[in-house]
């Protein structure tokens, strides 16, 4: 059977447990812009019943804490996009810095300067102009500056994929100590998890290890784990261990052909770094593999243009007579020894004009069929089986179709990103209207509890007064 | 009014814990919406930049199909361009030929009209000596004619423009003259590789083989008068051989007006086919003004109707804090 006093208990332990819950609206509400944070809702628990004979009476409520509003399965989806997403965005900011060296040419006089196709065209056509009169002078001084012009832009173009290579290479490094220092916080966090709650979400510290996980999902691709206990494990996503629970491995950075690679343990785990996704994914498919393929066409087109100009102008007689030998050759270009390199060292090495051989070996200074060839060089397949101009158009159709294609990757991702944090907020964020619906219910029952400790308390004084009003208040 | 705003979620089960369920709401929905406004600024400034410059591909990966044939079609543009300028250049030169056959043509006729006078068996000695004098002088107007140059180029020496091609040695009678260039004959390429004469070897205008010889023909015109007599059979043969000779200048001289009807052909040609190339470059690199102004006025009114949307839910009291508290 139920007493007055217990009665009293059950109030008194309504109105703590209110307490405690306004305690936790009031967490929400401070917490509402901290980062990482995820709202909690208070936990009840109705007291066991007491039976007393065959009745069973109820014996009120207890606040038991907190839970954090989370799940785990979409936060890892969210990091997942996000490494994605980053990693894609991070080499489109690279590509871009990359297609600004090939803006087209819109055609009016003004804009052609520094562009390759039309140094190219102006080169070759410079040739075509020399037929006209071969031992002109002013003609072949338009050859060569042509030339220059030409050995110019594409060397211009070189050394600013090549500066561009370095800077990136510099950023990537950098990364490297960012994710050291969150991977240690996060072997920290798991010990101190694995300590605390072992076998249940915990809260604040789980706040932070998540918050540090998405900082490192925009690093580096990573897969998480989870182990006993609540620890948790993080690999790359090729499966090199970086969080063991309490152990952290670093990566270490070292110089191999004269660019950044990245080790854990000792094994170079650069390529799977690049292809992992993350900033350093980014960086790294940007440094290997987007600015290689273009300096690669661009050395191709340098080799090609240098060798096959050098070759038929050897094969020619110049203005003085005199046709190129192995010791003596007529180079217009600096003649590359190898393909790799090209680009950057293109240059135009030929001072005197009257060294070009407009004339076939053996003609005379007027003969132009060597002009002749060297123009038709412009429609000839020297390049890789193609023209120099069709390869030329090729490179910038296929650099600005994958610069196109990783913008719509990049905006794809970030849609799903966004969708999944809307998502995840709509769980995790405090929302003050929530809070302010579930303040106010908790007020409400505050009240009504404290009134029923109230009209509890003058029943109490009555019975203990026998009905006499004035004895005990 | 915000929560009717939302769609219907998928409702949580928080019931037991007593607070009721709620709506999946982010409450942080504004900052997506300052996301869509950052994007509708950013294709406003793309737009902008647009019209400003007056190109739709700024960039490669705006149209990499239409940057890569860009890159032809000027290609193309300027080759005709270069083409049009080399024809200029050209057509001097074959004018400069042109011309100097004609006068020697004229010269000729001049020489034969002087041997049949001299052939008809009616001069004395000195008058027939004079006519020597006289194709002598014709030989001289032909052999400086032979050695025409342009811009310091002798355009009849073949490959060999660098020296005066003809020369005459009296050293022998008749007299010889010889050629000093080579065969050598230059050709302009045009874009479509057709291929146009620039000059014809001065030994196949002037030196033809048997009675196609200009040169071979006066010296012995002038061999014959020297003496002032006449030997009536062979001066009439070599009158004859002159007369040959001429008909052959005439015909190598078709070679050089056939070349300048081709250039001329070519140009318009060329010409034609650049106002087309660059109407296509045009095309494709320049910005549809209405329709980029059309896509500004779409993207301008875009931006006020997220500002106004934002600016509402910022004044409204969108929390029930602020109506708790009243």
């Amino acid at each position: 059977m139920g007493t007055i006093s217990s009665a009293l208990s059950i109030a008194t332990g309504a109105l703590d447990a209110d307490q405690e819950g306004l305690n936790v609206v009031a967490n929400n509400v401070a917490n509402a812009n901290t980062p990482g944070y995820t709202e909690e809702k208070p936990d009840w628990q109705e007291n066991a019943p007491i039976t007393v004979g065959k009745v069973q009476v109820g014996d009120g409520v207890t606040e038991t804490g907190a839970t954090s509003q989370r799940d785990r399965v979409l936060e890892r989806r969210l990091d997942q996009q996000q490494q994605l997403a980053s990693a894609s965005s991070t080499r489109l900011t690279a590509l871009n810095d990359i297609q600004a060296l090939f803006t087209p040419d819109s055609g009016s006089s003004s804009s052609t300067a520094g562009d390759i196709g039309s140094d190219i065209t102006s080169f070759f056509d410079s040739f075509s102009s020399l037929e006209t009169n071969a031992t002109n002078n002013a003609l072949r001084e338009q050859v060569l500056s042509s030339a220059s012009t030409l050995a110019g832009d594409i060397s211009g173009a070189a050394s600013s994929l090549n500066a561009q290579s370095a800077a990136i290479d510099q950023e990537a490094s950098g990364v490297a100590s960012q994710v050291n220092s969150l991977t240690s916080a996060i072997a920290q966090l798991n010990l101190e998890i694995e300590s605390s709650s072992p076998d249940a979400d915990a809260g604040t510290l789980e706040d932070q290890r998540q918050l540090d996980l998405s900082k490192l999902s925009q690093l580096i691709g990573i897969n998480q784990v989870t182990t006993e206990n609540n620890g948790l494990s993080i690999t790359t996503t090729w499966g090199q261990l970086l969080v063991s629970e309490g152990q952290c491995m670093q990566l270490t950075t070292g110089t191999v052909n004269g660019v950044t690679d990245f080790f854990l343990g000792g094994t170079d785990i650069t390529l799977q770094l690049a292809a992992g996704g993350g900033q350093l994914g980014g960086y790294l498919t940007a440094r290997d593999v987007d600015i290689p393929g273009a300096l690669a066409s661009l050395d191709q087109l340098a080799y090609s243009i240098s060798t096959s100009v050098n070759a038929q102008n050897n094969s020619g007689t110049d203005l003085t007579g005199a046709t190129g030998t192995v010791a003596n050759p007529l180079n217009i270009f600096n003649e590359p020894a190898q393909v790799a390199g090209s680009a950057a060292a293109m240059k135009v090495t030929m001072t005197d004009p009257s060294q070009i051989a407009a004339a076939a070996a053996g003609g005379g200074t007027g003969d132009n069929s060597n002009a002749v060839a060297m123009a038709n060089l412009a429609s000839g397949l020297i390049v890789n089986g193609q023209t120099t101009i069709n390869y030329y158009s090729n490179f910038v159709s296929t650099l600005g179709a994958t610069v196109s294609e990783v913008q719509t990757e990049n905006t794809a991702q970030n849609a799903s990103v966004t969708q999944l944090q809307t998502e995840n907020n709509a769980l995790s964020s405090v929302n003050l209207n929530d809070e302010a619906s579930a303040m106010s219910m908790l007020e409400n029952s505050y009240q009504a509890a404290s009134q029923v400790f109230t009209l509890l308390n003058t029943i109490m004084a009555a019975a203990l007064n026998l009905g006499d009003q004035t004895a005990v208040a | 009014m915000l929560v009717e705003a939302q769609p219907i979620g998928e409702s949580r089960v928080a019931g037991e814990r007593g607070l009721g369920e709620k709506m999946r709401v982010d409450p942080t929905y504004i900052s997506n919406m300052v996301g869509s406004l950052d994007q509708t600024q950013s294709s406003e400034q793309q737009l902008s930049a647009e019209l400003s410059s007056g190109i739709s591909i700024t960039s490669l990966s705006q149209n990499p199909v239409g940057a890569g044939e860009n890159v032809l079609l000027l290609n193309q543009i300027q080759q005709d361009d270069s083409f049009t300028r080399s024809s200029n250049l050209v057509t001097g030169q074959l004018q400069v030929a042109d011309s100097a056959l004609g006068s020697v043509v004229t010269e000729l006729t001049q020489a034969i009209s002087l041997a049949t006078s001299a052939n008809n068996g009616t001069m004395n000695a000195g008058d027939v000596k004079s006519i020597a004098n006289q194709i002598s002088g014709v030989l001289n107007e032909v052999q400086s004619l032979a050695n025409t140059s342009y811009e310091g180029q002798f355009i009849f020496a073949g490959g060999k423009t660098a020296a005066a091609p003809f020369s005459t040695s009296t050293a022998t009678t008749p007299a010889v003259t010889s050629y000093g260039g080579d065969d050598d004959v230059n050709y302009l390429e045009l874009p479509n590789g057709q291929k146009i004469e620039l000059n014809v070897p001065g030994d196949k205008i002037f030196l033809g083989a048997g009675t196609n010889s200009v040169f071979g023909a006066l010296n012995a015109l002038v061999a014959d008068y020297s003496t002032g007599t006449v030997n009536t059979g062979q001066a009439a043969n070599d009158t004859a051989a002159l007369n040959t000779a001429l008909n052959y200048v005439s015909q190598q001289r078709v070679t050089i007006d056939n070349s300048i009807t081709q250039l001329t052909a070519a140009s318009g040609a060329v010409t034609n086919e650049q106002t087309q190339l660059t109407a296509a470059q045009t095309d494709l690199m320049q910005a549809d003004i209405p329709t980029i102004s059309t896509q500004l006025s779409q993207a301008e009114t875009q931006q006020t109707a997220l500002e106004d949307v934002i600016a509402e839910l910022e004044s409204a009291s969108n929390n029930l804090f602020m109506k708790l508290r009243g």
